[in-house]
């Protein structure tokens, strides 16, 4: 680092800490902040300081919101009776890209891991079970990742889940428009273990 | 498959080489600490991304260099492939026929490699570690779908240890680590039996060429019969949890190897054990002609040494016809290719190529 400033060292941290920023691109975000006017760098950190203080957690879904419930929480059209459970808010993201799911979420903010210390008091698993008490839950999908951690995650609720909910887990396999030539190995697997029968 | 042109630079003390070997068997000769054994390292680590007598990249760097280049090109049953591998400052750029890659996985199958170098005689001599590891690889190489299931299998056990170390482990939360762990672990013993079983057979073959009249026996010994994990896993689950670790699965399997009805292990002599870790791997790159139909690359390092002419002779014999080899030796005077075995000789000195 050409500068040697304990400041500009806990920003390149800082950066470091953020999804998918290396060592070099840190250094890049920090020192163009730097040379950028004052107003640059001020309007970032208001923006985050703003963003951070309008979002929360959604009180039934722990999902990110800046209204409480969140639109899908109080959406009277979407079945409230059907729960997804994804790790991460990118996930339910992602599942309204698809724009066919009518039923709500609910947000866990990871997945079991003891590597990394997190258990289930780690994760929004209480809110999640307070939700099925409720009996207004019918199912729940077990959207969490196709690792090792998602799948004891998923394994974990359907042991947990209380009697008379169902518990399903999404399917993994072959991409749509992907050729089986272009399947990774353990994808292929998993889709040859999960195959449906078909007559 | 056939290396038809080796390149290199600054890897180990060899300088740059550049190689056109034969169709079939390639001898390097050479005085000892001449960069013979380094030759099919670099030749190794082209085709695998890995060497076999180092996990540190940097020491395969030459000392003043700071980098090192390795290209092989290889023709294969359908077509051509190249492979090149760019090492510096401690990065490692891969091509394959001249596009990037991101993971280095999608190397594996590409061009099949079998050495035999003399740290191979401790795959019959130390404790199992090694034996899983020869598995590990063979196997991943031929069955990328074995590979996916011994990555996840480590990780779950990473998992469940830590588990483990808990002054009180949640039987709940292990009891979904165990089901991943043993789905993972009954494709590794499946696919370990079938292997072997396979391997048992080719093994022997190949010993009874090398050491003409002897017997090589060779066995799975899985630390738990297949379909019986999960049931083992309850089973253990209270000593797992005093142990604070996962005593028992198929990281701890072995492959039971017996000369003339003895454990070669402890029984067989020097010159018995070198012969049956010789034999696996012939019997390796045996099992993956069948599975593949292209014979891989055969590296053999040293194996000529210590050898009277009949017992060479019986070496070559037991080299498939029409694999491509490259034995390095030192010996100038015993190390000739038999009759009717299409043969090139390379001189190697002071880490270059000699005119022989
Ligand atoms: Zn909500």
């Amino acid at each position: 680092m050409l500068l040697n400033s304990p400041a500009v060292e806990r920003l390149i941290e800082a950066f470091r800490r953020l999804p998918g920023v290396g060592k070099r691109t840190a250094e890049r975000y920090a020192l163009h902040l730097l040379s950028a006017p004052t107003e640059d760098a001020a309007a970032l950190s208001e923006a985050v300081r703003r963003a951070r203080e309008a979002i929360r957690k959604c009180s039934i879904c722990r999902n990110l919101t800046e209204s409480d419930p969140c639109a899908i929480c109080s959406d009277a059209r979407r079945d409230q009776g059907l729960v997804c459970v994804v790790e991460q808010p990118s996930g339910a993201m992602a599942i309204e890209r698809g724009g066919t799911y009518r039923g709500v979420y609910h947000v866990l903010h990871g997945a079991l891991n003891p590597l990394e210390g997190v258990g289930p008091d780690e994760l929004e698993m209480d809110a999640l079970f307070r939700r099925l008490k409720s009996g207004r839950v019918s199912e729940i999908i077990a959207a969490t990742n196709a690792t090792a951690e998602g799948e004891a995650t998923a394994l974990y609720l359907a042991r947990q889940a209380q009697p008379g909910v169902k518990v399903t887990r999404i399917a993994h396999g072959v991409p749509m428009g992907g050729g089986l030539e272009y399947t990774d190995e353990g994808t292929l697997a998993h889709a040859l273990d999960g195959r449906r029968q078909m007559s | 498959m056939h290396l038809t042109r080796f390149h290199c630079r600054s890897f180990r003390c060899l300088r740059e080489i550049d190689l056109h070997p034969g169709p079939e068997i390639n001898l390097i000769r050479g005085r000892n600490a001449q960069g013979k054994t380094s030759l099919l390292e670099a030749i190794l680590f082209a085709a695998t991304s890995k060497s076999h007598r180092t996990t540190l990249e940097t020491e395969l760097a030459n000392s003043g260099a700071g980098e090192f280049h390795v290209r092989i090109e290889v023709q294969r049953a359908e077509r051509e492939v190249v492979l090149e591998t760019h090492w510096w400052k401690g990065q490692k750029r891969v091509k394959i026929n001249g596009v990037a890659q991101k993971r280095l996985s999608d190397m594996l199958g590409k061009v099949s490699v079998v050495l035999f170098a003399p740290e191979d005689i401790a795959l019959i001599k130390s404790g199992s570690a090694l034996r899983r590891r020869f598995l590990d690889m063979a196997l991943s190489q031929l069955e990328p779908a074995y590979l996916a299931a011994l990555q996840q299998y480590r990780q779950v056990l990473r998992q469940r240890n830590e588990l483990l170390r808990a002054p009180r482990p949640d039987p709940g939360l292990l009891d979904v680590w165990d089901v991943q762990l043993a789905r993972e672990g009954e494709v590794l013993i499946e696919r370990r039996a079938a292997f072997i079983d396979e391997l048992a057979a080719l093994a022997s073959q190949a010993y009874g060429k090398i050491a003409a009249g002897e017997l090589l026996a060779v066995a799975y010994a899985p630390d738990c019969p297949a379909g019986g994990l999960a049931e083992l896993l309850r089973a253990k689950r209270e000593g797992d949890i005093r142990r604070k670790m996962t005593v028992h699965g198929p990281h701890r399997d072995d492959i039971e190897i017996a000369v003339a009805g003895t454990p070669a292990r402890s029984h067989a002599s020097q010159g018995q054990q070198k012969s049956a870790a010789l034999a696996l791997r012939l019997a390796e790159m045996d099992l993956a002609h069948r599975r593949t139909g292209e014979l891989p690359i055969l590296l053999l390092d040293e194996v000529l040494a210590e050898l009277d002419a009949r017992r060479a002779a019986q070496l070559f014999d037991a080299i498939p016809v029409g694999a491509q080899c490259f034995i390095t030796t030192t010996d100038l005077a015993r190390a000739v290719a038999p009759e009717g075995r299409p043969a090139v000789e390379f001189v190697i000195e002071a880490g270059a190529l000699a005119q022989s």
